[in-house]
């Protein structure tokens, strides 16, 4: 077999290198994955308005699919549900806001490190209080941190109470890089800039779950007890990840409040928020690396976009979020491997088609059938 | 200060605009198609040419999108918005249109996401755009607006420092706002409860407002008039959460205080649920007055038993009766068309979404006649500074500094056995320039500059 | 002062009795089932909703009051047309439960948040569909009023704060009763306990779990009609906050008990009170920081779990 470059064999398959990883590879298939993602992401603010999608509102959805794929250290590794997430996300937004509102810093980057500081710093500190707890009670402790952080700020006036701040210094944008840009100039250049950071954080936290550290944080989530017995920090590592995963909520709120340079309470510190990216994670595929960000972009293209499509526009979204949940069981990205092979399947025989309709009416008419004799024993109360 | 303030009392309010000739009317709003059928005289218009016919329009409609609260709580006020601003609307296109042009209004729910709303409104093409009713929401949409520079015509988002300190017109090219801001209505608030009970009467006061941007920047406003009209002292201020389902500790102490006034900027539920407790808890025999800004925005949730005892409530820029419908034909037909259609009674939020429209459809067609073509956003952005216009609640001005200016309304609020529906009664009706400061000024200094 | 205190506590009381019947429907779905209901708070909106259609129609039936005896006759027809409102809840929650949530059970927990998020969101359009875009008030908050109670002992107070309290009690005393002494009761606690051992015996689970869940949505249903009929509306985003609420009380009061939920739901009904009342800016963050002291304290709750639900 000829050389290519970046690519081994490996166990006798083929295992595509990636730089600056050591002992990590991809199967050709999803190296070709990557690169289509990656030329997507950097193509994004050319093409999408072509097939008639907002490329600001994608934005915002990556957004939120960074924290939610800094949640998803915690869920898929730890096996921690965080129902608080928006106190990541808001005080990343916040810190830019009151950086920019109430200290007149005007250099985007530096904003953004800032909003990185003080998310991170809240993380830690709640970190600190939550790491020994488990299941339900380390959700609802999350989402109390939470929705104390919000009632503070909704209340307050140092942040403008829910009116929110402006991220403007004098009544213009922040510069990026030093230089003050026209509208279109300054979404693009904040745009790229997140995705370099984003390929470098997906990077970073490929390298983390796949280190002794992430095996040592699945030990966690699967038995703790076994964890400590054979030597792990549990606390102290549950704490670690979770200042990481607060990280990446952080820079993401940070970049929102770049992007939208107007920072209000409902929209990144509530609770619901929180839930939001929560539902991310689980709806893209929480068992993978990227789902979390697919999910983030379908979520808030959804919860933004449905709105101006229909009138029943919850009811779209429930819709969709019921189809993900029963015909896509591991999430959008997790599907894919089993929907494609299925895809392949029905290729060759195409009769396999008619066999699927049949199933899902068969499915439904099993669902109608039992919803039936329920209503009929709790009404009659016979069978 | 109280007796600076001069106050139109009913009657006489009604003798000049009721006794008005319907000619005199025709002439005050320019003679146009749009501006007469707004101001709600569309019978006066069959003699008249339409000079527009000449200038150089586009053949496609007009899009323009409202954004306003559809669902839930806050619906209360929005869905009256999105019924006025359609009424406007299918009265302009009744009559032809603007310079022939057709409006196609498209209305969204405004939820948290206003300024991503007005994006999508300006990706999709929109000539104009109106809404918000959040003042949050507002705020954040101002700059945008500007930067992308198609015509935002905000319907509520009234907080007063928006245009005063924020977003100077000097910042402000794009963006306006329709209905008055909190200072006026606050401040007539003051005076209501001065003029009625007597600044010497006044020694204390206490509010319940919602704990909100709003509600904190109403109950500092009204505090702030009326210590300066009557010298009173605040005994009590709680800010349920909007949206709350229980006011009940608030209503217990202002049950142990006895204020005499009690001021309340609560809206929709709100509005509801503090007459609720409030009667069920007794408090309006432990309160001289209240009196309440926009209790009249839920006129119709309420029921006889809310309503009685010593309200006075506001209604920001728009009263149905006021001038009496009886004498007031354009008044009149708006009352009928609106019950008709929608089968509730308009209150001044109905005003916000209808004034809204009508201030950029009738700029737009002066700025047609003027130009003799249709105008690009930034001359009509000049247009509308410095603009005025009629609907049926009257003349209305938008301020140099992008802010509307109406007379504010405040009456007493009680019930109608012949309408079966809430009403006020023995309305007063303050002039802009004597509840809010003059321009240039803040509002702040203004207050405290009052002696 | 005193007086004071006293209606602050009747206060905090009666938003706790209204908490705990909310709650009282997630802590058994949830002690019995295993799943955290994020639709709970959309089935306590319907009922407020459905109370609304209901008693508008039993009021009708009525003419309105004059003296004591008809405002208590017209009492008891609102409080029944509420239990009638909250029982249609019970062929709506098992529906739900036998149809959506049934086919999960042996998925990972994540995909219930998921599943009963999206009902959520359905739940809010079927109510937007039937009920229209804006708050509706069934308007019998003051008629109830004048059913005289507290004045009989020289007090004044609402009537229908006490009538709240009262079937509240009647609630918790109910539920305690059907899971210790009926034989239905014993089962689900048998089932919540043991799965297999119950089946082994000749349960049937899915029976079980369509009652347990129909149940929870009637508790919810019931909180509902008893807000709506109170001085609130029912409004399409009403189910939110009480369901947020709800976590914090079952959280506080111990998992899957039914007295910690009881205990929990007056606690954080008169301390938010009393925390209003003393210092009102701490309005929002109340209950969640009462719960963060008492998790912080007392990790596993205040009654960690009852053993019966489980």
């Amino acid at each position: 077999m000829s050389r290519i470059p970046f690519v081994e064999e490996r166990n006798g398959e083929s295992i595509v290198r990636v730089p600056l990883t050591r002992g990590l590879g991809l199967t050709p298939v999803q190296a070709v994955l990557v690169l289509v993602g990656i030329v997507l992401l950097f193509g994004l603010p050319f093409f999408s308005g072509l097939v008639g999608l907002s490329w600001e509102r994608l934005f915002r959805g990556i957004l939120f699919g960074i924290a939610a794929v800094g949640l998803n250290l915690l869920l898929r590794h730890t096996e921690l549900v965080s129902f608080g997430h928006a106190a990541f996300f808001g005080s990343g937004a916040y810190g830019v806001a009151v950086l920019a509102a109430h200290y007149d810093v005007s250099e985007g980057l530096l904003l953004l490190l800032g909003a990185v500081l003080i998310g991170t710093l809240v993380a830690i500190i709640i970190g600190y209080f939550v790491a020994g707890y488990v299941d339900i009670y380390f959700a609802l402790l999350t989402l109390a941190f939470n929705q104390v952080m919000f009632a503070t700020v909704f209340r307050s006036g140092f942040f403008n109470y829910n009116d929110g701040l402006q991220v403007r210094i004098g009544g213009d944008r922040p510069s990026l890089f030093g230089l003050e840009w026209t509208t279109l100039g300054y979404n693009l250049v904040l745009y790229y800039t997140t995705i370099v950071l984003l390929l470098v954080m997906l990077l970073g936290m490929w390298k983390l779950i796949n280190s002794p550290f992430g095996r040592a944080l699945d030990a966690i989530g699967q038995d703790r007890t076994r964890a400590r017995f054979i030597g792990i920090p549990v606390e102290r590592y549950v704490w670690i990840s979770f200042t990481i995963s607060g990280l990446y909520g952080a820079f993401a709120g940070g970049v929102y409040a770049l992007l939208r340079l107007h920072v209000q309470p409902e929209p990144t510190l509530y609770v619901f928020v929180s839930g939001e990216i929560l539902f991310m994670a689980i709806l893209g595929g929480f068992t993978t690396l990227v789902g979390p960000l697919i999910g983030g972009i379908v979520l808030v293209y959804l919860l933004e976009a449905a709105r101006f499509w229909v009138t029943y526009y919850h009811a779209l979204t429930g819709l969709v979020l019921l189809a993900i949940v029963f015909f896509m069981p591991k999430g959008i990205v997790g599907s894919l491997p089993s929907i494609g092979a299925a895809l392949a399947h029905r290729r060759h025989d195409p009769g396999l088609v008619r066999e699927d309709i049949r199933g899902i009416a068969a499915a439904m008419r099993r669902a109608v059938d039992r919803a039936i004799t329920t209503v009929r024993i709790i009404v009659f109360g016979v069978n | 200060m109280a007796s600076e303030l001069t106050m139109m009392s009913d009657s006489t309010a009604e003798s000049e605009s009721g006794g008005m000739e319907r000619r005199t009317v025709l002439k005050a709003v320019g003679g146009s198609a749009i501006a007469v059928a707004l101001a709600g005289c569309g019978e006066l218009l069959e003699d008249e040419e339409d000079p527009l016919e000449e200038a150089e329009v586009p053949d496609e409609p007009i899009e323009a999108g409202l954004q306003t609260f559809l669902e839930g709580a806050p619906a209360v006020l929005g869905v009256q918005a999105e019924y006025g601003a359609e009424t406007a609307v299918r009265r302009i296109n009744e009559n032809d249109g603007i310079a022939g042009r057709q409006i196609d209004l498209t209305v969204v729910e405004e939820g948290e996401e206003a300024l991503e709303n007005y994006q999508e409104f300006v990706e999709a093409g929109m000539d104009v755009t109106f809404g918000p009713i959040s003042s949050g929401n507002h705020e954040a949409m101002v700059p945008e607006v500007n930067d992308q520079g198609v015509i935002n015509v905000a319907t509520d988002g009234t907080v007063t420092t928006l245009y005063e300190e924020d977003h100077p017109p000097e910042d402000n090219q794009y963006s306006f706002r329709f209905q008055n801001h909190d200072v006026m209505e606050a401040l007539a608030a003051a005076v209501e409860a001065t003029e009625l009970l007597g600044a010497d009467e006044i020694e204390t006061y206490a509010g319940i407002n919602p704990g909100y941007a709003f509600g904190f920047d109403e109950q500092e406003l009204f505090s702030a008039g009326i210590e300066q009209l009557a010298d009173a002292e605040l005994v009590y201020e709680g800010f349920p959460d909007l949206g709350t389902d229980d006011m009940s500790t608030h209503i217990e102490e202002v049950n142990s205080a006895e204020p005499d006034v009690l001021f309340s900027s609560a809206w929709g539920g709100d509005a509801t649920l503090l007459l609720e407790q409030g009667h069920g808890a007794g408090m309006f025999d432990n309160i001289e007055l209240l009196v309440g800004p926009v209790l009249y925005g839920s006129a119709n949730d309420l029921s006889e038993a809310l309503v009685d005892g010593p309200i006075r409530s506001g209604s920001r820029n728009f009263y149905w009766d006021q001038p009496s419908v009886d004498r007031w034909d354009p008044g009149r037909e708006l009352f009928e068309e609106v019950q008709e259609e929608y089968d509730v009674v308009p209150t001044a939020h109905f005003m916000s979404g209808y004034g809204a429209v009508t201030a950029w459809a009738t700029a737009a067609e002066k700025a047609v006649r003027i130009l003799g073509g249709w105008p690009e956003q930034e001359q009509l952005a000049d247009i509308l500074v410095n603009h005025g216009f009629y609907t049926p609640a009257g003349y209305h001005t938008m301020g140099p500094d992008h802010q509307g200016y109406s007379n504010a309304h405040f009456g007493e609020l009680t019930w109608s056995d012949d309408l079966d529906a809430a009403i006020l009664e023995d309305v007063n009706v303050y002039d802009p320039k004597n509840v809010s400061p003059p321009q240039g000024q803040t509002s702040r200094d203004w207050i405290a500059d009052w002696d | 002062m005193i007086e004071s205190f006293v209606t602050h506590t009747l206060n905090g009381l009666y938003y706790g009795f209204i908490l705990f019947m909310i709650a009282a429907g997630l802590t058994i779905i949830f002690g019995v089932l295993g799943i955290l209901n994020l639709a709970h708070g959309e089935l306590y909106a319907l009922g407020a909703f459905l109370v609304f259609s209901v008693v508008g129609f039993a009021t009708g039936l009525v003419a309105s009051p004059t003296g004591t005896v008809s405002a208590i006759v017209f009492g008891i027809v609102v409080l029944a047309a509420s239990l009638a409102a909250a029982a249609i809840l019970l062929p709506v929650g098992a529906v739900v439960e036998s149809v959506f949530v049934r086919p999960i059970y042996e998925r990972d927990e994540v995909y219930q948040l998921l599943l009963t998020y999206a009902l959520l969101l359905i739940f809010i359009d079927v109510m937007k569909f039937g009920w229209g875009q804006t708050p509706v008030d069934p308007g019998v908050y003051g008629t109830l009023n004048r059913i005289p109670t507290t004045e009989l002992v020289g007090f004044g107070y609402p009537s229908y704060n006490v009538i709240v309290m009262l079937v509240g009690l009647a609630v918790f005393g109910w539920l305690v009763w059907f899971f210790d002494r009926s034989k239905t009761g014993r089962i689900v606690r048998a089932t919540a306990i043991n799965r297999d051992m119950a089946t082994a015996i000749g349960v049937s689970t899915d029976r079980t779990f369509t009652l347990v869940f129909a149940m929870g949505a009637f508790f919810a249903g019931f909180g509902g009609a008893m807000v709506s009929i109170g001085p609130g509306t029912a409004f399409l985003e009403m189910g939110l906050d009480p369901l947020v609420l709800s976590f914090v009380i079952i959280v506080i009061g111990g998992l899957g008990s039914l007295k910690g939920a009881f205990v929990g739901a007056l606690i954080v009904g008169v301390i938010s009170r009393w925390a209003i009342w003393l210092y009102p800016p701490v309005e929002l963050a109340a209950p969640f920081a009462v719960m963060l002291i008492i998790l912080l304290f007392k990790p596993e709750g205040l009654y960690g779990t009852w053993g019966e639900i489980e």
